[in-house]
C-alpha cells in the first residue's frame, strides 16, 4: 500500500558543541500514514513529536533511518508545494499585516496574482481576521498569531497537511473551528498529520492515532479499537421515571453486573460556543478574531457563493459536537437540518408561486388590485426577507421577484 | 530597521554641518577638499558598517527566531533566500549610497559660492580640484648594477654584516637597503646639478589646457628658512635649442621643504608624440644643501583626462564595490555563525581591509618561520581580505586624479566577482548544507 508519510526506522540523536551524542530524540521510528486520513501522533512534552516532523520537512537531518513524504523527500521543492506546515509557534514577520503575510507565502508557491487575491480574502474570512487584517501580525495576540498560521498552511491548497500544536492557544470557538475544519478537509481527500498534546482535541478528529514517548511508539491504532472499554455498556435514555429506572437497575444486577446512573453533562467548549454565538448575533463589538463557521471556497473544491439562490441553499452549520459530525458525516447528505429543510421548504414555496396566479380569480384580484401588493407577493417578500436577514441586501431582489413571478404565470 | 533610520538620519545631520564649518587650511581649495574628505569617509565608513549590520542581521535573526521554518518549508531553494536577502540589502545600501553621494557632490558644488569665492580662486579650484587628472610618475631608475657594484665594495672593506652575507632574509633586507641608497643618488641633486625626468606619452584632453608638475622637496641638511629655491623647465628637449624655439618653459621659484607643490605650466609644453622632459637645477648661489626628491611622490605630472563629475561617479562605483564584498561577507558570515560571532568577524575584516598593506607585511614577516604552511594556508587566506587602503577613492578626489574605467573594473573584479563571488558560493554551500532546526544540547 502506498502511504502519504512513511518512516524506515528513523532516529535522530541531538549532540553537543563537540559533536557528542547526547539526547536521543527519536528512536527507530516506523510510521506510516495512509492517504486521506487524520493520524494523530501524540505525546508528552520531548516526546519527540515535534522533531519528527522537522525531519519530515527537511529542518533536520535524520541521524539514522530515512523518511518518505508523497512519494518522495520531504524538502524537495516539488514535494514541499503540495505540503502546508503549520508549526508550534507562528513565527511570522512582525512588521507585515496579515495580508501581506499569506500573499508573503503565496507568492512562495508560485501562485498568480488573481488566485492568490481570492484565497487571501477566503482565509481572512475563514480565520476570522478580516477586520484586522491591515495590522502587523507583531501586534497579534497568540491566537491570532495561530489563526494566521494556519492560513498560511492552507494558502497552496495542499494535499498534505502536517500540523503542529494547532489548537494551541486558541479559544474554545476557534479549536472548535480547527477541528471542523480538519473534518471537512479529510472528507475532501487530504491528508492530515497532527501533532498535539490536547487529547480531547485529537479524539474528536483522528481516526488513527501512535503514541510517542521517548522517541519511540509506545502504541499506535485506530482511535474507536484503541479507546473502547469493551468490558462495560452505556445506555442513554430521555426522560424516564423512577419506576423504569429502578427496573432497569434490576435487571443489570440480574446479570450480575453493576449499573451506574448519572445525569449527563453538557461540555462546556459547547455551551462557550452558545454564549459567544449569542454575543455575535447581538453584533457586540471586538477586536479580536471574528469565528465564522465559513470554510473557504478552494478547500471545498467549489467556486465563490454567488446569487441568492446559492446563498438561500448555503444555510449555516448547526452547532454540534464533531464527534457527531465525524459518526454522521456518511448520512449528511440524507440528513438535512431542520434550518436547511425549512428553507427548502420555502424555496419551494417561491417556485410554487407562478401556478397559484393561474387560477382566474388571483388573475382578477391582480388586475383589481393593480399597483397593490397581493398577499402571495407579501407571503413571498416576507419570506425572502426572513431567509436573506443577516445574509445581504436581497430585499430589493425579492421585491423585483414580484414581476417574476408574474411573468411565471 | 531602526537602525538604518539612525544611520541616515547621522549622515544628514553632520554632511551639512560639515559642509558648512569645515575650514582647512584657509583657501577655498583646502575647505573643499576637507568637506569631501571626511564627508565621503564618514558617508562610506557609516554605510559599510550598515551593510554589514544588516546583512548579517536579516539572516541571523531569521534563523534565530525560528521564522524560516515556515519559509523553507515552502518550494523556495535555500540559495535564493540568501541571494534574495543580498539583494534586498544591496538595494537599500545602493539607494543611500546615492542619497548621500548626490548631498556631498552638491555641497562641494556650492561651497565657492557659500563663500564668496573670487575667479581667480575659483580657476585654480576647476584646475586643482573640480577636474580628473592622469598621472605620470617617472620610471624607477634601474640600479642592479650599482647595488652590485656597492656591495662588491663593502665584502671588501668588511661593511657587510655576517648574517647578510648568506642567503636569505638578512642578505634581502640589505641589497634592498642598498637599492634604495643608489635609488636615491639617482634622484638627488647637489649643488650645481640639474636632473631631467623624461616622460612619454602625455597627451592632454585640450591642448590649449594646462600641464601641472607636482612636486616635494627632501633635503640632506635643513635650510635656515626651509625653503629651497628651484629653477625648472618642461617641454620638449629634444629640439630645444636658443635659435630652433619649441615650447619649453623655464622658471624659478622658492617653496617650502616637505610640501607638496603644483606649478601650472601650458598643455603645449609636451609634444606632439607625447614626450615631456622636466629639469630641476640646484642653484649653488642660492641652496647649500643637496636636494632630493623623495620616491613615488617626489615627481609627477598631471593633465586632465576626464571630468570631476565622472570621476566622482566612479569613486562613488568604488565604494558600491567594497559594500557589495561586505554584504556577501555578511551574509557568508550569517550562514554558519550567530548574530554576534557574525558581526565581530565582519568587523575584523573590515578593519584588517582598511589597513591592509600593513596587516599583509606584518603576517609575511611573522609568516616566514612556518615556512611552508604559511604560505600554501594562511596566506591564500590573507590574499582573500579585501584592500581597501589600497583602493581609496577619496585619495583619487582629493587630488583630482584620474579613477579610470580601468582600474575601476579590477577593483570591482578582484573585490566583487573574485572576492566577494568566493564568499558568497561558500556561504551557499554552508547553508544550504546545514540543519536549520538544529539544537545543540
Amino acid at each position: 500500500m502506498d502511504y502519504a508519510i512513511e518512516t524506515f526506522k528513523l532516529t535522530k540523536i541531538f549532540g553537543d558543541w563537540w559533536g557528542r551524542d547526547k539526547v536521543l530524540a527519536v528512536d527507530g521510528l516506523d510510521l506510516q500514514v495512509r492517504y486521506n486520513e487524520i493520524f494523530g501522533l501524540l505525546g508528552p512534552n520531548g516526546s519527540g513529536k515535534t522533531t519528527v516532523l522537522k525531519m519530515l520537512l527537511g529542518l533536520l537531518y535524520p541521524s539514522r533511518g530515512r523518511a518518505v513524504v508523497l512519494g518522495g523527500n520531504g524538502s524537495d521543492p516539488k514535494i514541499n508545494s503540495r505540503i502546508g506546515f503549520m508549526p508550534e509557534e507562528s513565527y511570522l514577520y512582525r512588521y507585515l499585516n496579515a495580508r501581506e503575510t499569506l500573499d508573503f507565502y503565496g507568492m512562495l508557491f508560485g501562485l498568480p496574482a488573481r488566485v492568490r487575491r481570492t484565497r487571501i480574502e477566503d482565509l481572512l474570512e475563514m480565520v476570522g481576521l478580516r477586520a484586522v487584517a491591515n495590522r502587523p501580525v507583531g501586534t497579534y495576540s497568540k491566537g491570532m498569531a495561530r489563526r494566521i498560521g494556519l492560513a498560511q498552511a492552507l494558502i497552496n491548497d495542499p494535499e498534505l497537511l502536517i500540523l503542529d500544536e494547532p489548537t494551541t492557544g486558541l479559544d474554545p470557538i476557534g479549536t472548535r473551528q480547527i477541528k471542523d475544519l480538519l473534518v471537512e478537509l479529510a472528507a475532501r481527500g487530504k491528508t492530515i498529520l497532527l501533532c498535539s498534546h490536547l487529547l480531547a482535541d485529537v479524539e474528536d478528529v483522528c481516526g488513527r492515532i501512535a503514541i510517542l514517548y521517548g522517541g519511540r511508539v509506545q502504541t499506535a491504532g485506530q482511535v474507536k479499537t484503541l479507546l473502547r472499554q469493551s468490558d462495560k455498556r452505556q445506555i442513554t435514555t430521555g426522560q424516564i421515571s423512577d419506576n423504569a429506572l429502578e427496573r432497569i437497575k434490576g435487571i443489570v444486577k440480574a446479570e450480575n453486573s453493576y449499573c451506574e446512573v448519572t445525569t449527563p453533562m453538557d461540555k462546556l467548549e459547547s455551551f462557550f460556543v452558545k454564549t459567544v454565538a449569542e454575543a455575535q448575533r447581538q453584533a457586540k463589538p471586538t477586536s479580536g478574531a471574528v469565528s465564522t463557521t465559513r470554510i473557504g471556497d478552494f478547500l471545498m473544491g467549489r467556486e465563490r457563493a454567488e446569487g441568492i439562490l446559492d446563498r438561500l441553499v448555503s444555510a449555516p452549520v448547526e452547532a454540534g459536537t464533531p464527534v457527531q459530525k465525524r459518526r454522521d458525516s456518511e448520512e449528511r447528505a440524507a440528513k438535512t437540518p431542520r434550518r436547511r429543510e425549512g428553507d427548502r421548504r420555502l424555496l419551494e414555496k417561491l417556485s410554487r408561486g407562478p401556478s397559484r396566479l393561474k387560477s382566474p380569480d388571483v388573475q382578477r384580484k391582480k388586475v383589481e388590485q393593480a399597483g397593490k401588493d397581493s398577499q402571495e407577493d407579501r407571503v413571498r417578500k416576507d419570506v425572502l426577507r426572513d431567509l436573506t436577514d443577516g445574509g445581504g441586501s436581497t430585499a430589493s431582489k425579492g421585491d423585483a421577484g414580484d414581476g417574476q413571478g408574474d411573468r411565471g404565470a | 530597521m531602526k537602525i538604518a533610520a539612525l544611520f541616515i538620519v547621522l549622515t544628514v545631520v553632520l554632511l551639512p554641518t560639515l559642509g558648512f564649518s569645515t575650514t582647512g587650511d584657509g583657501t577655498i581649495k583646502g575647505i573643499v577638499q576637507s568637506f569631501v574628505s571626511y564627508a565621503f569617509s564618514l558617508a562610506s565608513v557609516l554605510l559599510c558598517l550598515l551593510t554589514l549590520v544588516v546583512s548579517v542581521y536579516s539572516v541571523t535573526s531569521d534563523l534565530e527566531q525560528k521564522r524560516l521554518y515556515t519559509v523553507l518549508t515552502k518550494p523556495v531553494g535555500r540559495y535564493k533566500l540568501l541571494v534574495g536577502k543580498l539583494f534586498g540589502v544591496l538595494l537599500l545600501s545602493g539607494f543611500l549610497l546615492l542619497f548621500f553621494s548626490a548631498s556631498i557632490y552638491a555641497i562641494a558644488s556650492y561651497l565657492p559660492r557659500y563663500h564668496g569665492t573670487g575667479t581667480a580662486e575659483r580657476e585654480q579650484l576647476a584646475d586643482e580640484f573640480f577636474t580628473a587628472r592622469r598621472s605620470l610618475r617617472p620610471a624607477e631608475p634601474d640600479v642592479r648594477d650599482e647595488v652590485q657594484r656597492l656591495y662588491r665594495k663593502r665584502i671588501e672593506t668588511g661593511q657587510v654584516p655576517s648574517e647578510a652575507r648568506h642567503g636569505g632574509r638578512a642578505r634581502d633586507a640589505y641589497m634592498q637597503g642598498l637599492a634604495e641608497l643608489a635609488a636615491s643618488w639617482k634622484r638627488a641633486v647637489v649643488p650645481g646639478k640639474e636632473l631631467v625626468w623624461e616622460f612619454e606619452d602625455v597627451r592632454p584632453s585640450d591642448p590649449n589646457g594646462s600641464l601641472f608638475i607636482r612636486f616635494k622637496y627632501d633635503v640632506s641638511a635643513n635650510p635656515p628658512d626651509l625653503q629651497i629655491a628651484g629653477r625648472w623647465f618642461a617641454g620638449d628637449n629634444r629640439v630645444y635649442a636658443a635659435d630652433a624655439g619649441g615650447a619649453v618653459y623655464t622658471f624659478e621659484r622658492r617653496d617650502l621643504i616637505r610640501t607638496f607643490h603644483e606649478v601650472k605650466i601650458p598643455a603645449d609644453a609636451a609634444a606632439d608624440d607625447g614626450f615631456l622632459a622636466v629639469g630641476f637645477y640646484n642653484d649653488p648661489r642660492l641652496n647649500e644643501a643637496t636636494v632630493i626628491f623623495p620616491p613615488g611622490e617626489g615627481l609627477e605630472i598631471l593633465y586632465k583626462a576626464g571630468s570631476f563629475t565622472g570621476n566622482f561617479a566612479r569613486a562613488v562605483a568604488v565604494v558600491f564595490c567594497r559594500l557589495v564584498f561586505l554584504a556577501c561577507l555578511g551574509v557568508f558570515a550569517a550562514s554558519f555563525l550567530s548574530f554576534p560571532v557574525a558581526i565581530l568577524l565582519c568587523l575584523l575584516v573590515y578593519v584588517t581591509g582598511t589597513v591592509s598593506g600593513f596587516c599583509l607585511e606584518s603576517f609575511d614577516f611573522l609568516g616566514e618561520a612556518a615556512g611552508g604552511f604559511y604560505h600554501w594556508t594562511v596566506r591564500p587566506l590573507i590574499l582573500l581580505l579585501p584592500a581597501f587602503d589600497k583602493f581609496n577613492p577619496t585619495k583619487f578626489l582629493l587630488n583630482a586624479r584620474l579613477l579610470g574605467w580601468p582600474l575601476l573594473a579590477r577593483i570591482a573584479g578582484v573585490m566583487v566577482c573574485l572576492k566577494g563571488a568566493l564568499l558568497l558560493l561558500a556561504g551557499l554551500f554552508i547553508f544550504g548544507c546545514r540543519e536549520i532546526a538544529r539544537v545543540i544540547v
